[in-house]
């Protein structure tokens, strides 16, 4: 294995787990973007995408990779969006939309409780060990010389690459994207213009919620094992890289996903195992020092 | 009624109900037992408490334990982590019923909850935390019944070498007691054999991705990757190592001898892996027959871990009925007097620091989907 080899493989590595990194910053941010809230209930989300994703593949008793796998796959994908889309929408209506008119930080501790709540309710469910989540798609690897890939990461490049191009689509070329661009920057001159910003608000979480269920599935393939905590680390994860970004700014998102994977792997490869957080937090810092609202940050001229 | 006799009779009626709120102390004697009931090792948790419960069973069929006491059990979870390990050895501590403990699967558990049980003088019998410092503690309550790293460390780097043929060696633990604990004692055995270390590298319990160090192992061109740690780790270890096509052969340790494992890898990623085990195949243990066979029929399959509680257990209850006391100085001085005690698993004879004389570490692979046992080394450290 050459050195170029090696470099380009951990640029892989890392840009797997970037992607799903980036699937559920976008949901941060945008929420952020929107309420100024951090929805610490996120990566919940995130973890019951997988389980939705688990119980579809109990209930249809599929086991590995046969024919329509692809298929089952991309239906799998679908449920996961659309439940966790629902999911966010109750989460929304129940937890923070009566506390609108509250201080924030009111909103931050639902937003943790609606987390435990969650947390608990997967492990009530579903038991509290690791839960087997067969991959749908062949368990082979596609080399050329050392450097490997599999059809499961190839997934979460192109699905990830797919659900950015369409969510930027949304939000700068459709009426409800310019809506929630006006909402976020000034929501009472929004609502003179006639935008319910209530309704933009539930669509958001709902938008957001989706990309993260996506997010849980692709995760949970890849890894083959869901657990009722996968949330709590990988949310955590993904806010890095959403703050990394620029929180409140959706390409910000997208870059920071991406660029906390790539560190995490590249510092992993090359540095070691036991560094790597440190590594990537310690960019974070760096980071935020020199610019202290993200890479691509907000602009703050826009919401004064 | 003047008012000192209404005092004197409220007084009576308090007293009365505090008596009969107290009573005659029920006559009911404990045994504690504490593993992972919840979370990623529940399997390993769960399969020990059955053994538990069926030394229970079984000694309670064959006559009385402690005349006019019931002997129960007092189970609790400590999640593997040894904060919770710690919170569930006080609360089985300030229970004056509970006289001795089976306990902890995980020597990070153990360690620190052995303070505990020493501090009240409890008779601390360990089924599988193989963790050698564990009993370099000084302790006189404790003993166990599985053999330590330091005979299953070097088995396994001579297994290594020996039987694999392994020149450069990557060695991954998961900075546990026990599974860094492990890593050196494989390290050590392995200097002296003439094979190259090409790393050690520390993985955190309950991370996923493991590529980067799997890539960089790789690349350093290991033939043989040991690792140290429990099986929820390990199954991602071995999937990541096939999906990168990693050529080096992966080798563990008695923490990933749980079926589990081969779902969790993939049966096709789990092909041809090795693990070293604390003790032989307990299916070819004579003496294990008729638990092997009772375990098998109740609950269909056989628990990597099930074997060493059951044993623990016996013996935890074995003392409680030499002692013909529930006190818990009285058990603990029974237990000492306990020698060659026949045991499933062996004949089992304690040093001086509780540990047992049964000193065989066996060698298993995964074949067709399923464990295979290959040999016993007989272990001298």
């Amino acid at each position: 294995m050459s050195s170029s080899e090696l470099f380009l493989q951990q640029v892989i590595n890392g840009l797997t787990i970037g992607s799903v990194y980036a699937l559920i910053a976008l949901g941060y941010t945008m929420v952020y973007g929107i309420m100024q809230l951090i929805n610490f209930a996120h990566g919940e989300v995130f973890m019951v995408g997988a389980y939705l994703g688990l119980s579809v593949i109990l209930a249809a008793g599929l086991q590995a990779p046969a024919a329509g796998s692809l298929a089952w796959f991309l239906f799998l994908i679908a449920v996961a969006a659309a439940g966790c889309a629902v999911l966010g929408l109750i989460i929304e209506r129940v937890a923070y939309r009566p506390l609108r008119r509250a201080p924030k930080l009111s909103l931050l501790i639902t937003a943790i409780g609606v987390s435990f709540f969650l947390q608990n309710a997967v492990m009530i469910g579903y038991g509290a060990q690791d839960r087997y989540l067969p991959s749908l798609l062949p368990a082979v690897t596609w080399g050329k010389g050392a450097v490997t890939v599999t059809p499961l990461q190839l997934m979460i490049f192109v699905v990830a690459f797919l659900l950015m191009v369409l969510l930027h689509r949304i939000v700068y070329a459709t009426g409800f994207g310019r809506a929630m661009r006006a909402s976020a920057q000034d929501p009472l001159a929004a609502r003179l213009m006639g935008i319910s910003v209530d309704k933009v608000t539930a669509l958001t979480f709902a938008l957001g919620s989706a990309l993260a269920g996506v997010g849980g599935v692709l995760f949970g393939s890849h890894y083959s094992t869901v657990n009722f905590h996968d949330g709590y680390l990988t949310g955590l994860k993904a806010f890095t890289a959403a703050v990394l970004g620029g929180i409140g700014n959706i390409p910000g998102a997208m870059v920071g996903g991406l660029l906390l994977g790539l560190i995490e792997g590249l510092s992993a490869g090359y540095v070691s195992t036991q560094w790597k957080n440190v590594i990537a937090f310690a960019v974070l810092v760096l980071v935020l020092l020199f610019r202290p609202r993200g890479l691509l940050g907000e602009r703050v001229a826009e919401r004064a | 009624m003047n008012t000192s006799s209404v005092r004197s009779a409220t007084l009576a009626a308090a007293l009365f109900f505090l008596l009969a709120g107290c009573g005659k102390p029920e006559a009911v004697v404990r045994v504690g037992f504490v593993g992972p009931l919840t979370g990623d090792q529940a399997a390993h948790g769960l399969d020990m408490l059955r053994g538990v419960q069926m030394a229970l069973e079984n000694v309670k069929s064959q006559g009385e334990i402690l005349p006019g006491y019931r002997v129960e059990l007092s189970v609790l979870d400590d999640q593997r982590s040894p904060s919770q390990a710690v919170s569930a050895a006080k609360r089985l501590a300030s229970d004056p019923t509970v006289v001795a403990v089976v306990g902890h699967l995980n020597s990070s558990c153990t360690k620190p909850a052995s303070v505990i049980y020493n501090e009240a003088r409890m008779l601390h019998v360990n089924p599988v935390s193989s963790n050698p410092e564990i009993s370099r503690q000084g302790f006189d309550n404790f003993y166990r019944v599985c053999p330590t790293d330091d005979l299953q460390g070097p088995a396994g780097a001579r297994f290594a070498v020996e039987k694999l043929g392994a020149k450069k060696i990557f060695v991954i633990d998961d900075m546990t007691t026990y599974g860094r604990g492990l890593a050196n004692e494989f390290m050590k055995k392995a200097k002296t054999l003439n094979v190259q270390l090409l790393g050690h590298e520390g993985i955190a319990q309950g991370e996923k991705d493991f590529t980067p160090l799997l890539t960089k192992v790789k690349s350093l061109g290991a033939d043989l990757i040991y690792f140290a740690g429990m099986f929820p780790e390990a199954a991602l270890l071995i999937k990541q190592r096939r999906e990168l096509n990693v050529p080096a052969s992966f080798l563990g340790g008695d923490g990933l001898y749980e079926p589990t494992l081969i779902q969790l890898a993939t049966p096709q990623a789990a092909e041809g892996i090795y693990l070293t085990t604390l003790g032989a195949d307990i299916h070819q243990v004579p003496k294990a027959k008729q638990f092997v066979e009772s375990f098998e029929q109740r609950y269909h399959h056989m628990g990597s871990y099930s074997s060493y509680a059951y044993e623990a257990t016996r013996l935890a209850l074995e003392a409680i009925h030499r002692a013909g006391r529930p006190e818990r100085t009285a058990v603990l001085l029974a237990m000492k007097g306990i020698k060659e005690y026949p045991g499933i698993l062996g004949v089992h004879t304690f040093d001086e620091k509780g540990d047992t004389t049964l000193r065989t570490i066996g060698i298993f692979t995964v074949r067709d989907g399923k464990f295979q046992f290959l040999e016993a080394f007989e272990g001298k450290s």
